[in-house]
């Protein structure tokens, strides 16, 4: 991989086309995002900002194929996802794709290890490799010695780091992680990004996360800012 | 937990249909002793034109005689004519007074063809030497001689009847209890001309006649009807075989069965009910475990499959369970009551128990799987 930093000369791996969501509650109805036109381009590492309930959260979803926009369309290496097949999707989410929730999203009375090593369930990985690959991981973000632990038996930031993990397991090519950091002291936050570093810089993997800190922020090749569900402005770094 | 309701259904439809079915068995078994071939002549109207009991024939307004009994004899070849006559009386011994016991009067042969005649050490039946010399002899059904003589043989004892002192000469072997009708066990039996003194008249209430074999039954009964219609009117006896009268016991049995059975598909119900419940209140639970499933790229196939599996071991371990405790109940049930596990009732039990588990565990999985994974995430 070039160290290029400009996304010029580049493949777009995923494109949004006039992207809104609109939820309706009784008979009110909101635009959580609000004609969204966006293109990331491979190997790139992009931030996400904003006001709370600005709609961060609600566009990561439909950049990473979990939820389906009320208009507009989503093209992923350039083929539009709402002519894939369901198990084409899944696929997708499997093997392309990695996804850190705001939420943690862990299966509780189930192990980390059992966790993160759950998207290979729905993987072709050998079963004799799974074991190694999980804890290999659980021992990069610090928690080798909580393999067995429950996620009730973990700390806020201990589950981050597990929804890290699991969000790695199938080396992705995408990774999607919404306020990873947000559960984190600045030390463990610091770690984390410095393995988002290493991942988009060394393995060329294209990262996009959400945060609140301005100076995490800052850390990406390009900042984007929404507001109200539109996108406010773009930084390049 | 959630095998719970399985567990309650298959258990109760289980027991319900086992005791049922013994019931029936039982009573097969019962008729079966009365011996094979045997045709019974009964006063009054004892079947009615459907094949059940006639409703009038418990009230016997005809008897017969002796005089019926050497005409059958006398017309009929190659068959062995038993007459008998019950009365009930209050039975006394030294220690104590049984009241309203049934004591059958009838001949020798009456003892052999109902198994009746004690076995070695318990004494013997009377003779036909004892019948016609009125020799005031008796024997005595098991459970009957226990309570005459609660703490000794009743062998060679005396007892009173109606102020006549009969010597108990046998003791019949356990035949066990029945059901609603009279039990050999605590019955007396003395040969008939003694009978007749104790009754005060000479009248027989049966005629039992024992047919040659079983292809005769049908001939000899036709026989009989002709013979007795000479004298009776058609509505004053009724003759018929003990195939006859299991079938119509059958029926009354089956009515039962088919009672206990609909009280079981009720606890099945009742059970599947709970299944339902349980199953329906996990589904906020499930449906956010299969958005996180899709997420992390479960295919729908994938999580129908899950779910099924799981689905059919609780069902499994459930209704396994329920046939364990189903059938362990039945054989403590059986120490007093007739009861016997069939195995239709198991597979009955089983399967609707199961196809309600399967149905109601994958339903809600296959709708949560048509969702999209946020909205399976959110789902409350
Ligand atoms: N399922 C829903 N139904 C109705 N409204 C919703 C739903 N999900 C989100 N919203 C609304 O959409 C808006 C955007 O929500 P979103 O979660 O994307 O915000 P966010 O930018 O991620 O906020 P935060 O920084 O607090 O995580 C909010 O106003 C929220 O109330
Ligand atoms: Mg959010």
């Amino acid at each position: 991989m070039t160290k290029l930093l400009s996304p010029n000369n580049r493949n777009i791996i995923l494109e949004l086309k006039n992207i809104t969501k609109t939820y309706t509650t009784g008979t009110n109805s909101f635009n959580a995002l609000d004609g969204i036109n966006l293109k990331i381009y491979e190997g790139e590492f992009i931030s996400i900002t904003g006001p709370s309930g600005s709609g961060k959260s609600t566009l990561m979803h439909i950049i990473g194929l979990l939820d389906n926009p009320t208009s507009g369309e989503v093209n992923l290496n350039g083929r539009n996802i709402a002519k894939l097949k369901e198990h084409q999707l899944a696929q997708i989410r499997n093997v392309t794709l990695g996804f850190v929730f705001q939420q943690f999203n862990l299966l509780a009375k189930t192990s980390s290890l059992e966790n993160v090593l759950l998207p290979l369930l729905y993987s072709d990985v050998p079963k004799r490799d799974r074991q190694k690959i999980g804890l290999d991981l659980l021992a990069k973000v610090g928690l080798q010695d909580k393999t067995n632990n429950t996620p009730a038996q973990l700390s806020g930031g201990q589950q981050q780091r597990v929804a890290i993990a699991r969000a790695l397991v199938n080396n992705p090519k995408i990774i999607l992680a919404d306020e990873p950091t947000g559960n984190l002291d600045s030390k463990s936050g610091e770690d984390v990004m410095k393995f988002f570093h290493q991942l988009n810089e060394k393995e060329g993997r294209t990262i996009v996360f959400v945060t609140h800190d301005m100076d995490l922020a800052k850390e990406a090749n390009r900042t984007i800012i929404i507001k109200d569900g539109k996108i406010l402005e773009e930084k390049h770094a | 937990m959630t095998s719970l309701g399985i567990i309650i259904g298959v258990t109760s439809v289980i027991l319900l249909t086992s005791i049922g079915n013994g019931l029936k068995k039982y009573v097969t078994d019962q008729f079966d002793s009365l011996g094979a071939n045997s045709i019974f002549i009964s006063p009054g109207r004892v079947f009615n034109d459907n094949g059940g009991f006639s409703q009038s024939g418990a009230i016997m307004t005809t008897s017969f005689s002796l005089k019926d009994v050497t005409n059958l004899k006398r017309k009929l070849d190659n068959v062995e004519i038993t007459p008998a006559n019950g009365v009930f009386v209050d039975i006394s011994s030294p220690f104590n007074t049984q009241k309203s016991i049934e004591i059958d009067g009838s001949t020798q042969n009456f003892g052999i063809n109902n198994n009746l005649a004690p076995s070695e050490g318990n004494g013997r039946w009377f003779t036909e030497e004892e019948n016609s010399k009125k020799t005031p002899v008796i024997i005595l059904g098991y459970q009957l001689a226990q309570d005459l003589f609660p703490n000794s043989s009743a062998l060679g004892k005396k007892v009173i009847v109606k102020g006549k002192t009969l010597k108990v000469i046998g003791v019949s072997d356990k035949k066990g209890s029945s059901f609603g009708g009279p039990s050999f066990d605590k019955q007396g039996y003395i040969p008939l001309n003694v009978a007749f003194d104790l009754a005060g008249n000479n009248d027989i209430q049966s005629i039992i006649v024992k047919a040659k074999n079983k292809d005769s039954i049908e001939s000899t009964k036709k026989q009989i009807t002709k013979i007795m219609l000479e004298k009776y009117d058609e509505d004053a006896f009724s003759v018929f075989d003990s195939s006859q009268l299991l079938s119509s016991i059958n029926s009354i049995i089956s009515v039962l069965t088919i009672s206990l059975t609909g009280i079981a598909a009720i606890s099945l119900v009742v059970g599947g009910i709970g299944i339902m419940n349980i199953m329906l209140v996990s589904v906020t639970e499930r449906t956010r475990e299969i958005g996180l499933r899709k997420a992390i790229g479960a295919y729908p196939r994938a999580i129908l499959i899950q779910f099924l599996i799981e689905a059919v071991i609780l069902s499994c371990i459930g209704g396994t369970t329920g046939i364990l405790l189903g059938y362990l109940g039945t054989l403590a049930i059986k120490s007093f009551f007739p009861a016997q596990v069939t195995i239709s009732s198991v597979i009955l039990a089983f399967g609707v128990s199961s196809l309600v588990g399967i149905i109601f565990g994958v339903a809600p999985a296959r709708k949560a799987s048509k969702l999209s994974p946020i909205e399976a995430l959110r789902y409350e």
